[in-house]
């Protein structure tokens, strides 16, 4: 029995939301003036008429390649389009290309080809990235200038070059190292 | 049915590796592991839906997206029941819009898009719709400016 009641109530809340949707959805064919409160979607789209589910509910437009039809139409209908519309119920070979492409724009921004056209873009990635590049490269030359320390004297070539005889005189790497590939006897590189 | 070349290669690898007795054998799908329906199945159920006489605006739309997000070529029954059903909603911008999908989908090979377009030739004609190309929309007509530079 209560169960009964609580359907019964679910059912005249359903019965309640339905009319007040399909009163909005009227109310896109009559110029509302005076609307103390407002319907929020009006509000957003304007008089556009809604058409679909969208990607997600809400009553947006997207221009997609793998989602082509938005939930609203683009164009709000004004005079011209609705006599368009009007000619639209009639035989579409009656139609000329101009009127054609004029619905096909009131409904959609851009076509598949606009969409999908290249915009240009990456010679401004590229191009800001070079310029990152030789920023970097000009911080550098002024860290090298300005702010480390001089090399020390060991990186001199006298010093290195005293730091090598040394190490041949130490034998160092006799067998694989450095001391391996001097000839000791001829005084030289071996070949 | 059209379907990527990975699924169609691996239908062929799979039926040359392990015989079977299936009678269905080019018509497995291969996408998702729930789907057993076969590739008429499927072209017959999006057909019967858009030849619905009282399909809404909505459920057409719908269908359309659906088959835009699935990795597949419409067959042109498909096609030609898509397009009847704009006709019935009195919707040609949603026509020419599904024949920009229906090329969309087409990819990269060249071969597919002619081939579908001489099948719904008489369609076309006989509900006076133009194609994309005969609109001009094959190229870019208008730029829109980006949103960032508004």
């Amino acid at each position: 029995m209560a169960n009964h009641l609580v359907r019964y109530a679910a059912q005249q809340t359903k019965a309640r939301i339905t009319p007040a949707i399909s009163q909005v959805r009227a109310a896109h064919d009559h110029a509302h003036e005076h609307h103390e409160v407002g319907d929020p979607v009006k509000a957003v789209i304007g008089n556009r008429e809604i058409v679909g589910f969208g990607m997600n509910g809400q009553p947006n437009y997207i221009d997609r390649v793998d989602f082509p039809l938005p939930a609203i139409r683009y164009k709000e209908v004004t005079p011209d389009i609705q006599v368009l519309k009007e000619k639209e119920k009639g035989d579409w070979n009656k139609l000329t290309i101009e009127e054609k492409k004029a619905l096909y724009r009131a409904s959609f921004c851009q076509t598949f080809a606009e969409i999908k056209a290249p915009t240009g873009e990456w010679k401004s990635v590229v191009g800001f990235s070079l310029i990152a590049c030789s920023l970097a490269m000009w911080i550098y030359i002024w860290m090298k200038k300005y702010v480390y320390a001089p090399l020390p004297k060991t990186f001199a070539p006298e010093w290195q070059q005293a730091q090598l005889e040394r190490m041949l005189d130490m034998q160092i790497g006799p067998i694989e190292g450095l001391a391996s590939k001097y000839d000791y006897e001829k005084g030289r590189w071996k070949e | 049915m059209f379907r990527s070349a990975l699924s169609r290669s691996a239908s062929y690898a799979r039926n040359l590796a392990v015989p079977n007795n299936c009678k269905c054998i080019a018509g497995v799908r291969f996408m998702s592991k729930h789907s057993t329906e076969s590739d008429v199945e499927f072209d017959a159920r999006y057909e019967s839906f858009f030849n619905r006489k009282d399909i809404d605006g909505w459920e057409c739309r719908k269908a359309m997206n659906d088959l835009s997000g699935m990795d597949l070529v419409p067959e042109p029954r498909i096609v030609i029941a898509a397009l009847n059903a704009c006709r019935r909603l009195n919707d040609i911008a949603l026509a020419i819009r599904f024949l920009e999908t229906v090329k969309d989908k087409c990819g990269g090979k060249a071969e597919i898009y002619p081939y579908i377009l001489q099948e719904i030739r008489p369609t076309l004609n006989q509900l006076g719709l133009s194609t994309p190309e005969e609109l001009g929309y094959d190229k870019p007509e208008l730029a829109l400016k980006s949103v960032y530079d508004l």
